[in-house]
């Protein structure tokens, strides 16, 4: 069986990725010259650098995709690609949206109390 | 002894654990080991589960760290809900980050709630139900807004959320900007008034009846033979006598910062 | 005194119209759009109404609400009032609805002592 080629992913919509180490490797360098450009200190540019960092180092040795789709352990190599495409749309926008800046605005102090009738803040 | 050996190697495979959410595996036992968790004897009380509580702990903080920006607040609920409250701006930036994250992958929207609290400065909450099947994990953001303050459309982020928002702004009257097709879903045409607001009364202000002279249904403003009643509901003595030590509903997370 | 008049107004974010003018253009244009249509409704719900009976039920709808200043609320009724035009004008409404705005069949209430005595109500 491992010998056989992979016909479908069992998934609706989701074909066969043809060379998915080389796609995933783009997308990967992609992520990471996004990332580029936000500020050293941002958190999700920490997190997700090291992320992308070990799936990468994972995908560049192991050749074997099964081997592969195993040590990520996140589903099939089809749908590590999705994710990755979602992460380097995500980082894009990302840019434009700058959350690693300061909170905008604190909620008014009696906003999250719950139950309502209790007006003393709690703590 | 077998379920809490399934719940191990859950939390091994749960590739949360592995991409770094939680650091390692050792450290998410120690913590789980540190609050040792008391037998809950009491068969009326909920259980939860300790080992999906750590987790959601973790993930609430690692989410808070990622998007200063805009979450106000991560708080546990009922023993293991995930809440993470955020300021009305930011509907938009964290869904679509909780949706397209590698640890996250919270795909699915389940549900869009409302809720109206009239004493608060801004009355409405709106809470967004979100499900990740990847990880098996289900969470909750919320904000909130008043009668006047409009709030960012998710739709272009969960398609789902077209007919949530739409019931929404039909029950509460709390606008979605940008959104594509909002209009009433629920009540009548030409009905007025929001009624989940706390304001609309239970019997509602028309009645709608056919009229035989003019041949069609007419609408008329509600007359009730029976004056008001006002039920008081208070009484004098404790209610819950036995819930009088529980531990809080919410329990706040520490974040970052506040740390 | 500056800072006590900043912190007196509340930051809000507005629904449509940033300034008075924008919010009077999108009510004019909403009137507009009404009044163009009556004759379509007329015709295609078949109301016992002519024409002119509903331009002056119009203006007095619009009416209703000259009094009101905030932006904001303007905004609101004005995306009420196009969401009720595209019902009409798709015909999701049917001939009750839009006679309702008549309120043909409502009896006005009692004001004097006498007829509230013979309607035997308080």
């Amino acid at each position: 069986m491992s010998g056989a080629i992979k016909r479908t992913t069992g998934l609706t919509g989701l074909t066969v990725a043809k060379n998915p180490h080389q796609t995933l490797g783009t997308l990967y360098g992609k992520i990471l010259r996004t990332l580029q450009k936000m500020p050293e200190s941002a958190a999700y540019r920490k997190h997700t650098e090291a992320i992308i960092k070990e799936r990468s180092d994972i995908l560049k040795s192991t050749p074997s995709i099964e081997e592969a789709e195993k040590k990520i352990n996140c589903g099939q190599i089809e749908e590590v690609i999705v994710q990755a495409e979602n992460e380097l749309s995500l980082a894009r926008r990302m840019i434009t949206w700058k959350p690693w800046e300061p909170l905008i605005k604190t909620a008014p102090p009696t906003q999250w109390n719950w139950p309502p009738a209790q007006q003393v803040p709690q703590r | 002894m077998a379920s809490i050996l399934r719940q191990i190697t859950k939390t091994i495979r749960s590739p949360t654990v592995q991409n770094g959410v939680v650091s390692s595996v050792t450290r998410l036992q120690s913590t789980a080991a540190d609050k040792v968790p008391p037998a809950e004897t009491r068969p009326t009380v909920r259980k939860f589960d300790f080992i999906a509580r750590s987790q959601l702990t973790d993930f609430g903080k690692y989410v808070a760290d990622c998007l200063p920006k805009y979450i106000q607040r991560v708080q546990i609920t009922a023993g293991d809900e995930l809440e993470l409250l955020i300021v009305p701006e930011g509907v938009v930036p964290v869904l679509q980050f909780l949706k397209d994250h590698h640890n996250s992958q919270f795909t699915n929207l389940t549900d869009i709630a409302g809720m109206d609290v009239p004493s608060r400065p801004y009355r409405f909450e709106v809470i967004y139900n979100i499900l990740s099947v990847r990880f098996n994990s289900r969470i909750r953001v919320k904000t909130y807004t008043d009668e006047l303050t409009p709030i960012d459309s998710c739709n272009e982020v969960h398609k789902a959320a077209n007919w949530y928002e739409r019931e929404i702004w039909d029950m509460y009257g709390v606008f979605f900007a940008n959104h594509p097709d909002l209009r009433r879903i629920l009540t009548d045409y030409g009905f007025e008034g929001h009624p989940f607001r706390k304001d609309f009364p239970l019997s509602g202000y028309v009645e709608v009846r056919y009229d035989d002279e003019k041949k069609r249904v007419v609408i008329e403003p509600l007359e009730l033979a029976q004056e008001f009643r006002r039920f008081e509901l208070s009484a004098p003595w404790e209610q819950f006598p036995k819930f009088r030590n529980a531990p809080p509903a919410i329990e706040e997370v520490k974040t970052g910062d506040k740390q | 005194m500056a800072q006590v008049a900043r912190d007196g107004l509340k930051q809000v974010r507005p629904i449509l119209s940033l300034d008075r003018d924008e919010a009077r253009k999108r009510v004019l244009n909403l009137y507009k759009a009404w009044y163009r249509q009556l004759p379509y409704i007329v015709r295609q719900y078949d109301i016992p109404k002519n024409v002119n009976d509903c331009r002056n039920k119009l203006r007095e709808e619009f009416t209703k609400h000259k009094d009101i200043r905030d932006i904001r609320i303007i905004d609101m009724l004005v995306i009420k009032g196009q969401m009720e035009l595209k019902e009409t004008v798709n015909i999701w409404k049917q001939k009750g609805h839009i006679m309702s705005y008549f309120k043909e069949t409502i009896e006005p209430k009692p004001t004097d002592f006498l007829s509230k005595f013979l309607t035997s109500k308080d």
